[in-house]
């Protein structure tokens, strides 16, 4: 009973149970689906605000733990808790989806029983991963949330979605199987020095690897990790994915899966292997920056605003990347933050993109010009939402912003140097695609009849647009929920003394111990 | 021994028992009777039915028979349960789509029959030679079955087989001959503590070779591509599950004769090899047979790793064995439901499956996930558990190189998933889709999807099974 009680597990079960049951129903059934969709994902939006509230935002310990035996043999338990990173990620995946079911509505005119289910089954998989403490869990719900993640997009994406599914998901697997092989080192090394089995994740915080084997499990989990962010250079996959998936997709694949991998960082890669954390943050560092200024240089020769969007993601995660890798509350602080910020207002782009999509069905700069005039509403929205993506102060993207660089200038003075050319490069592109878009005269004549935003379509917008002003002035609220674990994670990264070394058997060869 | 022991022995040996004598009314039944119209598969599944009399919980013991030729334990129980669960359901497809013409229903079954038993005495087998007689026993009616459709393609495949095959076994009668000259009783207790001559090794590498022919670990493999496209669909399934499980077991056994030394060496290559060569090679195939024949050789090369890991890998590759068969043989009969010709359905066959027969083209996913090892189905434990021991045991290096290549292997297991569901359907598609094949697919499925989350009952059988190795 305790599963069902239990509210991370209640949040984990909910959506999964809904997503099946959802498959039983009779395709013809249209609204039925709609609303079964649309109904468990708010059910799960409720039971995250009552966690929400329930959390004690001064606490720096793991809350709503949960611990279950469920391989024995293999020390391998259900155990599920979140602190204030985690309760954060899981809001804002719960925040996203419905308004991804609702802006799927009319997009979606094929196999709506199969996309709701694999909707549900990846909020299922998301909100899995953000609350697994147990390292067999989290790679299972980390790599189980592909597959539904693949069909989104490889049945109902763009042109050239097949392309577009197989690369993200062989990116994604050939990113992580070393993981696993990693993770089964990190427990084998604590099964020689402990002589138990445990894949708990707390309980391996306080391994005791040495050196060398840190900089060799930190290389296998960075590597996994940096393909979600995705950081320099291994971003090729994301342009592709989210050009080619449908709108719904493309705001949970930015909004949620790319904090995965920061997530990732955060909770696994630094926290277990902190001195190879301490040799690699530079680098990481500096791959994040050289991120930013790639991505907004390539986002300005883009003509494809989604594809744009998505580079401009890229720049957002390496400023992310450079704000975790400093180890300075502020920065991590103001990365969480961006984390929550870029989630909502990149969700808020490729929503506004997709309302443009439905209508024109091309997403070239080129085919738009002077909305303004015809869609008042949305011109005004566009607005807010690319203001915020820029970082105006007032809204959210500035706190988040400005924390990171105030922070990270501390630790790393050059890269934060080079990082703010990133802010005015994004200002550059963002700008210039809202101007070509929104203003100027009316190009086309197809253009001259498009209808403004719908009941619906405000309807999803609107939490998105309360939510980018909400946290521009008022940061507060999430600020003191992260700052504990902030806290913590970088105490667990400034862990440099080591233990004596555990003594685990290693050999690449036939060569036997 | 105690009178359990005795009333547990006797059904034990009482069920190839009742396989013969089914098998030889198979064989027989059409001397006498015309008109059978597939009798035989009725037979077949009601031997198999009655079998389920004599199934008793195995008591905790080992007991020894012909002179310690058959070893009776919970390990032989399990490994028996296994073959009689993979033949029940080969027996299931061929009677919901005959694999032989129906003048050849008897031969068919009664070879099936010999075979299932060939697999049963190779799984207990207490000695060498035992074992390799009953190799021979289980191969020689699976080469006739390759064949048993008498067309070109049937009969390349059978002769391929038999030949290589036949070169296999003489390798094994070799090696055995000169461990014979060494240890006169060949039992595995005596070859483990035999000492280590260079005359030994070469007869332990000859029977290794042999027996790496029947499991197909690279560069034995030769003759498992034709041979599954040739052989009917429900005999590769039979191949694919149960005549690579009962070569593994051998292996497996061979292995833990030795501590380490030249013989572990020569299996981490062995390993290597197969895991990378074989899932490269897959990548280039079109056929769906020829697809599941280089899975089945590459997961020959996932269960080598799990030989690495002591008795935690005794364990995971007895968990594997049933795993890896259940979505071998769902894949195996989806191929049976779809096929025209004789080689079998090509993946672009199954182009817009997932729009005609959703449910089908949900339990393929299923297996090809699990296969693939994405969790959460059973295949993602299955590999956990085989590389956990692995590492366990210091072989990382050999887990890289088996989690690599399962990243390979990705690419062609999309690959069908992608064609029943991304792709338009080609033109008119027939399905001969009888209840009972579909009933073995859902089963199938249901297996590869609970198996692993819930991978604790079978997990512990397997645990049990694996003490008395």
């Amino acid at each position: 009973m305790e599963l069902l009680t239990n509210p991370l597990s209640l949040l984990v079960m909910l959506p999964a149970a809904a997503g099946a049951l959802l498959l039983l129903v009779p395709p013809e059934k249209e609204h039925l689906l709609k609303r079964g969709a649309l109904g468990a994902t708010l059910l799960v939006l409720l039971v995250t605000l009552k966690l929400y509230a329930d959390f004690d935002p001064a606490l720096a310990a793991m809350q709503f733990t949960l611990q279950r035996a469920w391989l024995p043999a293999y020390g391998i338990s259900y155990f599920l808790g979140i602190d204030g990173i985690s309760l954060l990620m899981i809001a804002l995946t719960a925040v996203l989806m419905p308004i991804s079911v609702l802006a799927s509505f009319n997009y979606i005119k094929e196999g709506r029983r199969a996309y709701y289910a694999c909707l549900l089954f990846l909020e299922a998989g998301m909100i899995g991963v953000f609350a697994a403490l147990d390292l067999f869990v989290f790679y299972l719900f980390w790599e189980a949330m592909l597959i539904p993640m693949y069909f989104l997009i490889g049945i109902w994406g763009g042109p050239r979605r097949i392309y577009a599914a197989l690369k993200f998901f062989i990116y994604t697997m050939a990113g992580s199987v070393l993981m696993l092989a990693a993770i089964l080192w990190v427990a084998a090394a604590q099964h020689a020095a402990s002589g138990a089995w445990t894949f708990s994740i707390p309980a391996l915080y306080s391994g005791t690897l040495t050196g060398q084997a840190q900089f060799w499990l930190f290389a296998a989990f960075g590597l996994a990790f940096a393909v979600k962010v995705p950081l320099f250079p291994f971003h090729t996959w994301l342009p592709d994915a989210h050009v080619e998936a449908p709108t719904a997709g493309s705001v949970l694949l930015a909004g949620v899966l790319l904090k995965m991998g920061v997530y990732g960082y955060l909770r696994l890669a630094v926290p277990l292997f902190p001195q190879a954390a301490a040799v690699f943050a530079p680098w990481l560092a500096g791959l994040g920056v050289v991120g930013i200024i790639y991505g907004s240089l390539v986002a300005w020769t883009q003509r494809d605003m989604k594809k744009m969007v998505a580079y401009s993601s890229v720049a957002h995660l390496g400023a992310v990347m450079l704000g975790i890798m400093a180890f300075e509350p502020a920065a991590v602080a103001g990365a969480v933050l961006q984390m929550v910020n870029h989630g909502l207002s990149t969700g808020a782009l490729f929503l506004l993109v997709g309302v443009l999509y439905e209508r024109r069905h091309t997403r070239l700069i080129e085919d738009y010009g002077g909305l303004a005039k015809v869609m008042p509403g949305f011109a005004a929205v566009f607005m807010l939402v690319t203001l915020s993506s820029i970082g105006l102060p007032g809204l959210n993207g500035f706190v988040g912003e400005a924390l990171i660089l105030f922070g990270a200038f501390r630790v790393y003075p050059w890269l934060t140097g080079l990082a703010v050319t990133g802010v005015i490069l994004s200002a550059v592109y963002m700008l210039g695609m809202y101007q070509q878009t929104v203003f100027g005269p009316l190009r086309h004549t197809e253009n001259k009849v498009l209808p403004d935003l719908s009941a619906r379509e405000w309807l999803y917008l609107a939490p998105l647009l309360a939510f980018i002003v909400l946290l521009g002035v008022w940061p507060n609220p999430v600020l003191k929920r992260a700052m504990p674990a902030v806290g913590s994670y970088i105490s667990l990264a400034q862990r440099q003394a080591a233990p004596p070394p555990a003594d685990v058997k290693i050999s690449l060869g036939g060569k036997l111990p | 021994m105690t009178p359990e022991i005795i009333d547990y022995a006797s059904r034990a040996l009482a069920i190839p028992l009742l396989l013969v004598i089914a098998s030889l009314i198979c064989l027989l039944l059409p001397l006498f009777v015309r008109q059978l119209r597939g009798t035989q598969g009725l037979i077949a599944i009601g031997s198999l039915t009655s079998l389920l009399f004599f199934l008793r919980w195995p008591p905790a013991a080992e007991v020894g028979f012909f002179n310690r030729a058959l070893l009776i334990s919970p390990l032989s129980a399990y490994l028996w349960a296994f073959a009689l669960a993979a033949l029940a359901l080969v027996v299931l497809l061929s009677v919901a789509r005959p694999a032989a013409p129906p003048e050849s229903q008897g031969e068919y079954y009664f070879l099936l029959f010999m075979a299932a038993i060939g697999l049963m005495t190779l799984v207990a087998a207490g000695d060498l030679f035992t074992a390799f007689i009953a190799l021979e026993l289980l191969s020689l009616p699976v080469y006739a079955l390759a064949g048993i459709r008498r067309s070109k393609p049937g009969l390349e495949a059978a002769y391929k087989y038999f030949m290589l095959g036949a070169f296999g076994s003489g390798m094994t009668v070799m090696g055995i001959a000169i461990l014979n000259a060494l240890y006169p009783a060949l039992t595995f207790a005596v070859l483990r503590s035999g000492p280590a001559s260079p005359l030994a090794l070469a007869g332990f590498l000859l029977v290794i070779s042999g027996f790496a022919f029947k499991t197909a670990l690279v560069p034995f493999h030769m003759w498992v591509p034709d041979a599954y496209e040739g052989a009917p669909t429900q005999v590769a399934a039979f191949m694919g599950a149960a005549v690579k499980a009962g070569g593994v077991i051998v292996l497996w056994r061979l292995f833990s004769l030795f501590d380490g030394g030249p013989v572990h060496q020569i299996f981490w290559w062995l390993t290597v090899i197969t895991a990378v060569f074989a899932n490269l090679a897959a990548l280039a195939q079109s056929g769906l047979k020829r697809l599941l024949a280089y899975s089945s050789i590459a997961h020959a090369g996932y269960m080598a790793v799990a030989f690495f890991g002591g008795a935690q890998g005794a364990q995971a590759l007895l968990y594997y064995l049933p795993v890896y068969a259940m979505a071998t043989i769902g894949a195996f009969a989806v191929a049976v439901v779809l096929e025209k010709g004789e080689k079998g359905p090509l993946i672009e066959d199954l182009a817009g499956l997932a729009k005609d027969r959703p449910w089908l083209a949900g339990a393929m996913a299923a297996f090809m996930f699990s296969l693939a090892g994405v969790p959460p189905l059973a295949g993602f434990f299955a590999k956990f558990y085989a590389f956990a021991g692995a590492v366990n045991s210091g072989y990382t290096g050999l887990v890289v190189v088996a989690v690599l290549m399962s990243a390979v292997s990705m690419y062609y297991y999309l690959k069908v998933t992608v064609t029943m569901y991304m792709k338009p359907a080609a033109g008119e598609r027939s399905y001969e889709a009888p209840g009972v094949a579909e009933a073995v697919i859902a089963l199938m499925a249901a297996g590869v999807l609970l198996a692993g989350l819930f991978s604790r009952p079978l997990l512990s059988l397997a645990a049990q099974a694996a003490r008395w190795f």
